[in-house]
């Protein structure tokens, strides 16, 4: 009885239902959608790293990390991988070489640490291959090639094969993105001289502008000019296992772009056959094994692991490997935490707060009831009831609308790209990734339909309370 | 009667329903002020602390050097240009740098370094060396040790989990042994006994040297023994020097931890035959919020010419910059998410509020109140109550954020070991009253003054004879 | 008419690889008399020229075959009793303040040698002029009064080089290398190369300066200048050794 009555007042008040459902409706996307962002802001820093530089874990000869030398390799490195591979949890795993030695060009020479490596499978771990600096060339894609080397933009700089030219085209270009014409004229005075880095090019642009232009219109300009010779000609060379240095020819593949400095102008990748005949490794040798898992959340139980399986290895994992990532991380976890339930907190009130109106609403309407003689218990059951059909209702509502928007932001982003200002973007749009576990999912949206439920309770208990006569008597 | 005395009038008649409305007036502020106190506040300090260990806020170096690291582009630090900087308003001091690259040689092995020199006292205020003097080291002899007197288990197996690890303070050490306070007292001299080393530091002029951790394992070294740097000098002559090596140091990030060699900067000097001459000049600010930054960067760069440049952060750290961005953009949706929760939290309230007073309404209009009066005092009413709430919320924020300023929230040690590592608090800071009080305080009114359309609407559309059936 | 054509095309293909052998040649008889020396001991001057300084060492020169070599600096008092030793691809190098024997990587040198425009490339000598490129004689040209032979040489695809090409100049009379011009792969003129002061020294005929002229950086410049040198000196191989370095005088 009590269920059918309830059930007709939720539909004879438009309104107030609906203000009720909305509510929790709001509050379950408030609340999905804020998780989601926390982990995707949280996730996305640290996986620019795991994707491209370090991946989860990495085996090494217990010796590797303080001296690279080229001795200190892992053995049987087909059956290692084998193993691991058969782990579950483990997604992916490839091995590398790696040599300490000296890119050369022409004009520069310069430290980098060079790293064979299987394309196909490096592919299935680091995303590295997707850093491709558009017209730059490809990640390795001819297999007949094998002197073709994959290699930072930051490196490139530095051995002076990324260099700096105006020409007509580049003018164009430019005047189209509105610089002004004092400055296209001024820069004009270069066409067809080639600036082989970045200091001579930035010092002869500033002969013909001022420090305020420079740094308005400075880094576009830059990035205009640039040009490099497609395949351009270095040489790799560093010492091999009989101690002797060697070297060989190689060619630019490909040049990615990262974010990260350190690691883009000091990291060359080529493939791991022709370094293995050039540092005299046998087959089935490595210096890294590195590991993708399937969710990077198992680190902690996997790293422990494969300590146990392989302990005259050293296993190392991402967090140990780039502590100031893991620092990051850890912190953000705990911050965003916090603001979730600052979130809730807010939420909560504001639930309390629409219930206590609704029911202030209702003065007249329960005053009635109980003056009629409806039991008050009855009434309470009553009023509950409708709350926890409005929460429920609302509850499917919030999961369908932010399932949706998760759905789509998770792929897509929340692009800021038109907000970034000036000039100062280094290519690097912020897009965020919401993402949220179903478990979370659930949870959440339990805990707003609980709270819907029992914020009703306050103040229908106070509409108990109420005289009927002076109930009664409320316009 | 006038609109305003009449809404005055009428908000005082159901003091139940203006409490309520007001309320979530209130809470949308109160809350949108602590949240974005909290947010500005940890990001800022998050990254301040990043900053202020390495790079500084603001830097003086030769034009050149940026862009080519070498060694022939230092620049003299002048008496004069110390006082240049000096003079600008909000400088408080100079911080003398000079980098470089050498081979290190321990007379068994050599390894490229990365040579830092550096002035021992001003460094505290930036990368704060000498707190990071290894206190202990978990040798397999400590270990054994420490295993022969009379431990608890736990502390066995955690030593054997971190055998070979340096560490530069107790904290640390107690969190990765996971030794509970309780025992700490009864078990630290235990650990301090076999585990601790000798240690120190040293002052400008002394031929001495500071090798990062796992750099001093490789070498062999240990304090007392002789670390020779070879390289490549100013004008190409052969920087060569043999040094004490005075203390260990453990540097959290290990790829710098293991080829840093500090010396102090004059002997540093010395080594590259550039007297007198820094690769870098940290300057050191009095106040340091992204305006005083600015500012003081622009006085600095008008005061300095060629061969000096003026570097700022930002620039320094274009890594940094990058996650600041990022962080702050989620924190723009984390603050879009609070409001569309107050926001609801006020419409629902005001739509609730309409609704029950439709019967007075339509009395009101029965008798010949015209709606546009009503409509009039109903936005009085709105702004006060608009108003009421805003005022508790800033008057209830206030407190609690000075308080929080003052307390800022410590993190569980167990999820900010590696902050600690750092040598930073791992907290959460509240940001002082600024701009962003206005701010939020607005955006709130603004809400109110967007909830009110509703029940404005909601009077034109009345007709009185179904109001009055309410 | 058909055999006519064939027979020219024939002849000025031999013409062509006549030429070509003779480019070839050309370079593996000059490079004979840089290399070919089985031991020499030299005293030389180098001068180091930049914009804002110039600097001046000496020092000894030991050299054995193309493997070995050992050089003690003689001035100035700072850098003074330092040495350096070279054993096919590795460099040592005692240096008397520290009283230390160092093992050099290559990665030291990326700045030039003692600061110079010497490379790393230059000392270790890696690459083949004779191996690692295809020659071909573009004409003649008066160097320092001589008639030279002018030789394009193109870097094989395969070879380690990082040289586009060369251009060089080699006296025709005595097979002196007398200009040297390298070039990136784009065709851009990285580094001129000259011998000057041609003399009689031990009875043969060498340019006694030899400069280095960077193009990129306005104003940089080495010279070096042989004050004296001796050929096939008797010189053991143990001469070469790390013990030695400390030795030398």
């Amino acid at each position: 009885m009590i269920t059918k009555t309830a059930w007709k007042n939720v539909w004879r008040n438009k309104i107030r239902s609906f203000v009720v459902v909305a509510s929790v409706t709001v509050g379950i996307f408030a609340g999905v959608f804020a998780v989601g962002v926390m982990n995707g802001a949280v996730d996305q820093r640290v996986d620019e790293v795991l994707d491209n530089e370090v991946s989860h874990i990495q085996i090494t000869h217990p010796d590797f990390r303080t001296n690279n030398d080229l001795k200190f390799r892992i053995d049987n490195v087909d059956e290692l991988e084998k193993q691991i591979s058969g782990i579950e949890g483990v997604d992916a795993v490839c091995d590398r070489l790696f040599v300490v030695g000296m890119a050369n060009t022409a004009r520069k020479s310069v430290g980098v640490n060079i790293i064979g490596v299987d394309p196909e499978k490096e592919k299935e771990i680091f995303g590295l291959y997707k850093e491709l600096e558009p017209g730059t060339g490809e990640y390795f894609s001819d297999p007949e090639r094998e002197e073709l080397a994959y290699i930072g933009f930051d490196l490139a700089k530095n051995l002076n094969i990324i260099r700096y030219q105006i020409n007509d085209e580049i003018i164009e270009e430019l005047r189209s993105a509105e610089l002004p014409e004092d400055i296209l004229s001024g820069i004009s005075e270069f066409d067809g001289e080639r600036f082989d880095n970045e200091m001579s090019f930035k010092k002869a642009m500033r002969t013909v502008m001022t420090a305020k232009q420079e740094s308005e219109y400075g880094r576009l300009i830059l990035e205009k000019a640039q040009t490099f010779r497609e395949r351009a000609k270095f040489t790799l060379t560093f010492v091999n296992s009989s101690n002797h240095q060697t070297g060989g020819v190689f060619r630019v593949g490909g040049i990615y772009n990262i974010p990260n400095s350190m690691f883009e102008s000091s990291q060359v990748f080529v493939r791991d056959n022709i370094l293995r005949r050039l540092i005299e490794f046998p087959q089935n040798t490595a210096h890294q094994i590195v590991i993708r898992l399937n969710d990077v959340d198992d680190t902690r139980a996997m790293t422990k692991k494969l300590r146990e399986d392989f302990p005259e290895l050293e296993v190392l994992n991402w967090k140990q490997i780039q502590p100031d990532m893991a620092m990051m991380s850890d912190f953000a976890g705990v911050m965003y935490g916090f603001f979730m339930v600052i979130i809730l907190a807010a939420l909560a009130f504001g639930i309390v707060n629409t219930m206590l109106m609704v029911v202030l609403e209702r003065t007249k309407e329960l005053g009635m009831l109980t003056a009629i003689g409806m039991n008050k218990k009855k009434v309470f059951r009553m009023i509950m009831t409708e709350s926890v059909f409005l929460s429920l209702t609302g509850g499917v509502a919030g999961m369908v609308v932010s399932w949706i928007i998760i759905r789509i932001t998770s792929t897509q982003g929340i692009n800021f790209g038109s907000m970034e200002e000036g000039f100062e973007a280094m290519g690097f749009s912020a897009h965020i990734y919401p993402d949220i576990g179903v478990d979370f999912f659930l949870i959440v949206t339990l805990l707003i339909i609980i709270t819907g439920v029992l914020s009703s309770v306050y103040p229908a208990l106070k509409a108990l309370k109420l005289d009927p006569a002076e109930a009664l008597r409320t316009e | 009667m006038k609109n305003y005395k009449m809404a005055w009038r009428n908000l005082w008649r159901n003091k139940r329903r203006t409490i309520i409305t007001a309320s979530s007036v209130f809470f949308a502020v109160f809350f949108a002020l602590v949240m974005r106190s909290l947010q500005l506040g940890t990001y800022d300090s998050m990254y301040k602390n990043v900053i202020e260990s390495y790079s500084g806020y603001i830097q003086v170096q030769d034009e050149e050097f940026w862009e080519n690291k070498i060694v022939d582009n230092v620049f003299k630090n002048t008496e004069e240009l110390q006082e240049k900087i000096k003079e600008v308003r909000n400088v408080e001091d100079v911080i003398p740098r000079f980098e470089s690259f050498a081979l290190a040689s321990s007379g068994s092995r050599s390894k490229g370094v990365l040579v830092m020199g550096i002035d021992p006292q001003k460094e505290k205020l930036l990368s704060d060396v000498e707190d990071k003097l290894v206190e202990y080291r978990l040798t397999d002899d400590a270990i054994n040790a420490i295993k022969s007197e009379d431990i608890p288990d736990y502390l066995a197996k955690n030593m054997d989990l971190f055998a070979g690890n340096s560490y530069s303070s107790d904290g640390r050490l107690q969190i990765d042994l996971g030794i509970k306070e309780s025992d700490a007292e009864s078990l630290m001299p235990i650990i301090e006994k076999y585990a601790s080393i000798d240690n120190g530091y040293f002052n400008m002029g002394d031929n001495a040297a500071l090798v990062g951790d796992r750099l001093s394992r490789y070498l062999g070294l240990e304090r007392g023994d002789t670390i020779i740097l070879i390289g490549q000098a100013y004008h190409g002559y052969t920087a060569a020097g043999k040094y004490v090596v005075e203390g260990i140091v453990t540097i959290p990030n290990p790829d710098i931890d293991n080829k840093i060699v500090y010396l102090p900067v004059d002997v540093c000097q010395n080594l590259y035959y550039a007297n007198g001459m820094l690769t870098s000049m940290v300057v050191h600010l009095r106040d340091n919020d992204d305006d005083a930054i600015d500012n003081t960067m622009e006085r600095l760069d008008s005061k300095l010419e060629s061969p000096y440049r003026v570097l700022g952060w930002k620039e320094m750290n274009k890594t940094l910059v990058q996650q600041l961005e990022a962080d702050d953009k989620s924190g723009i949706i984390m603050i879009g998410i609070l409001y569309l929760v107050i926001a609801f939290g006020v419409f629902g309230t005001v739509l609730m509020m309409t609704a029950e007073r439709r019967r007075e309404f339509g009395v009101l209009i029965a008798i010949g109140m015209q709606k546009t009066k009503m409509a009039g005092v109903m936005v009085y009413e709105m702004l006060y109550i608009g108003l009421l709430g805003i005022l508790a919320g800033v008057a209830v924020a206030l407190p609690s954020i000075i308080y929080g300023y003052h307390h800022p929230i410590h993190f569980p040690s167990k999820f900010a070991k590696i902050w600690e590592e750092y040598g930073f608090e791992p907290v959460m800071a509240f940001q002082w009253i600024d701009k962003y009080f206005l701010s939020q305080s607005l955006v709130v009114a603004i809400i109110v003054l967007v909830a009110v359309i509703y029940p404005v609407v909601k009077i034109r559309k009345l007709k009185e004879v179904n109001a009055l059936k309410a | 008419m058909k055999k006519k054509l064939l027979t020219i095309v024939l002849f000025s293909f031999y013409c062509l690889f006549l030429t070509a052998q003779d480019a070839t040649e050309i370079i593996k008889k000059a490079n004979d008399k840089i290399n070919g020396e089985e031991s020499s001991f030299s005293i030389m001057k180098m001068t180091i020229i930049r914009p804002e300084w110039e600097r001046t060492l000496e020092f000894k020169n030991w050299t054995k075959g193309t493997d070995y070599a050992l050089t003690l600096i003689t001035s100035p008092a700072r850098d003074k009793g330092q040495s350096f030793l070279k054993r096919s691809t590795e460099m040592w190098s005692w240096n008397p303040t520290i009283s230390r024997l160092i093992k050099l990587p290559p990665s030291m040198m990326s700045q030039g040698w003692m600061g110079s425009d010497y490379t790393n490339d230059d000392i270790l000598k890696e690459s083949s002029v004779v191996e690692d490129y295809i020659h071909e004689i573009t004409g003649e040209d008066e160097i320092e009064g001589r008639l030279c032979y002018r030789i394009k040489m193109t870097a094989k695809e395969e070879a380690a080089v990082i040289w586009g090409h060369q251009v060089r100049w080699i006296d025709k009379d005595d097979y002196l290398f007398l200009k040297a011009e390298l070039y990136d792969e784009d065709g851009y003129l990285v580094r001129t190369e000259l011998g000057k002061n041609i003399e009689t020294m031990d009875g043969r005929l060498i340019p006694t300066i030899m400069e280095i002229i960077p193009e990129d950086e306005e104003g940089y410049k080495t010279i070096v200048e042989i004050e004296e040198i001796e050929f096939n000196i008797p010189v053991e191989d143990g001469f070469f050794s790390q013990q030695n370095l400390k030795r030398v005088r």
